[in-house]
């Protein structure tokens, strides 16, 4: 293939990822990973590279979109953040003594499973009230946004200890698969924590961003980060995920739910897939 | 009233910082990636792209473009397009970094003490993992 046809298609795969990336609060990996390695013919270390330069851009894009709605929940998000990075380099430094193929299945199955209660509430537009107490109340866990039509969205969240706990297994698997892991953090947010869901999604995206920057410099010393692959997978992502997060103040919460279920479905056999060797 | 300076002192004013300097991270890490796509492409676009995406598993660094410090400073001085677009990635990556940075300064302007110490372990962790993590041979299967 030659140079200008390969940005090109990487560009434009990519600008659908960062739209559909910042919709549902997940680095976009799940849509660049698959077309560099079946469809471009690049090795699967040089497209995880490009995964976590994917995620950066889809939580910064987002981010310097979102500053004047201010969904993302910056106190949940920094409180979850402590375990994620924690669970991000313990499973950095772990991945060498474990098989990624049967790491892939467990998260796979995992996925899977989670999409029970995930559709058993696919109707909800915003989560019921919840009481602030515990750990939640010390730390002030609550928030509120405004939606477009002007309704005010107040919301508590619940289950700190349970979302913490989702989020070290999630950096753990990030560090392990060096993926996202974003479907991971909006299920702990949606089902644990019973946040609304754009909360969890804008929320899932302000710490992906963070954690990926934990373990980018492993990967760019190393040479994952192939700049020909870099360049078009960073401008798509950053023009996709500021249309995405348009499109997100204004969706329906259903709507997002609805989408984020879809993808979460992909994910889970994108990883089955990938353990069977795919 | 509205004297709009921005004081590091202020919940609402460190919003604002926070939000341009996200901006300013994305836009300028955008436009040198651009910049350095186009040098590119100016020369290289009818190039197959195979010898580009060569993985070398037996060598660190993998690929034959720069990743060190040094080779990206000597490589922007010579205008080479693979470093000026390792450039715009390293700026990229600041700006989650940034953000956790100035969110430390939001929660002392909020004077919410808890979240300082919690923000400051974040930094902690992520700096060490930035700076600290590629020199240590165990992270580097």
């Amino acid at each position: 293939m030659i140079v200008i046809e390969f940005l090109l298609t990487l560009f434009i795969a990519s600008i659908a990822a960062g739209a559909l990336g910042s919709i549902v609060g997940i680095g976009g990996g799940l849509i660049v990973i698959p077309i560099l390695t079946l469809f471009l013919g690049v090795d699967i270390h040089y497209a995880i590279g490009a995964s976590i330069v994917s995620i950066i851009a889809t939580s910064s894009g987002a981010a310097a979109t979102y500053v004047k709605d201010r969904i993302t929940n910056l106190r949940i998000g920094m409180f979850l953040e402590t375990a994620t990075t924690t669970g991000a380099i313990i499973g950095a430094a772990i991945a060498a003594y474990l098989s990624a193929t049967v790491l892939e299945a467990i998260f796979g199955t995992i996925l899977i499973i989670s999409l029970v209660p995930l559709v058993r509430k696919i109707g909800e537009e915003y989560p019921p009230r919840q009481e602030l107490k515990g750990l939640a109340e010390k730390l002030n866990l609550r928030g509120d946004y405004e939606e477009r039509d002007g309704r005010k969205i107040e919301y508590n969240a619940t289950n700190p200890g349970k979302g913490l706990a989702g989020m070290l297994v999630a950096g753990l698997i990030s560090g392990l698969l060096g993926i996202g892991s974003g479907t991971f953090k909006v299920l702990s947010m949606d089902l644990a924590m019973k946040l609304p869901i754009k909360v969890s999604t804008t929320t899932s995206n302000f710490m992906i961003g963070v954690t990926a920057a934990a373990s980018a410099g492993i990967y760019f010393a190393r040479g994952d980060v192939n700049p020909l692959i870099t360049a078009p997978v960073a401008l798509g992502i950053l023009i996709g995920a500021s249309i995405g997060t348009r499109l997100l103040v204004r969706a329906k919460n259903t709507a997002v739910r609805k989408i984020f279920a879809l993808v979460l479905a992909g994910s889970a056999i994108e990883m089955i897939l990938r353990a069977l060797g795919f | 009233m509205e004297h709009d300076a921005m004081n590091l002192k202020d919940p609402n004013s460190m919003n604002k910082i926070l939000g341009i300097v996200l901006r300013a991270g994305v836009v300028l890490s955008g436009v040198v990636i651009a910049i350095g796509t186009a040098l590119f492409v100016a020369n290289h676009s009818l190039d197959d792209t195979s010898s580009y995406l060569a993985y070398n598993p037996s060598s660190i660094p993998h690929g034959s473009f720069p990743v060190s410090l040094s080779s990206i400073t000597s490589g922007l001085l010579s205008l080479d397009p693979f470093s000026i677009i390792a450039l715009g990635f390293l700026v990229l990556l600041a700006t989650p970094v940034a953000r956790v940075a100035l969110s430390l300064f939001l929660f002392a302007a909020e004077r919410d003490r808890k979240f300082v110490y919690l923000t400051a372990a974040v930094l902690a962790i992520l700096l060490f993992s930035i700076l600290a993590t590629p020199l240590i041979p165990l992270f580097n299967g």
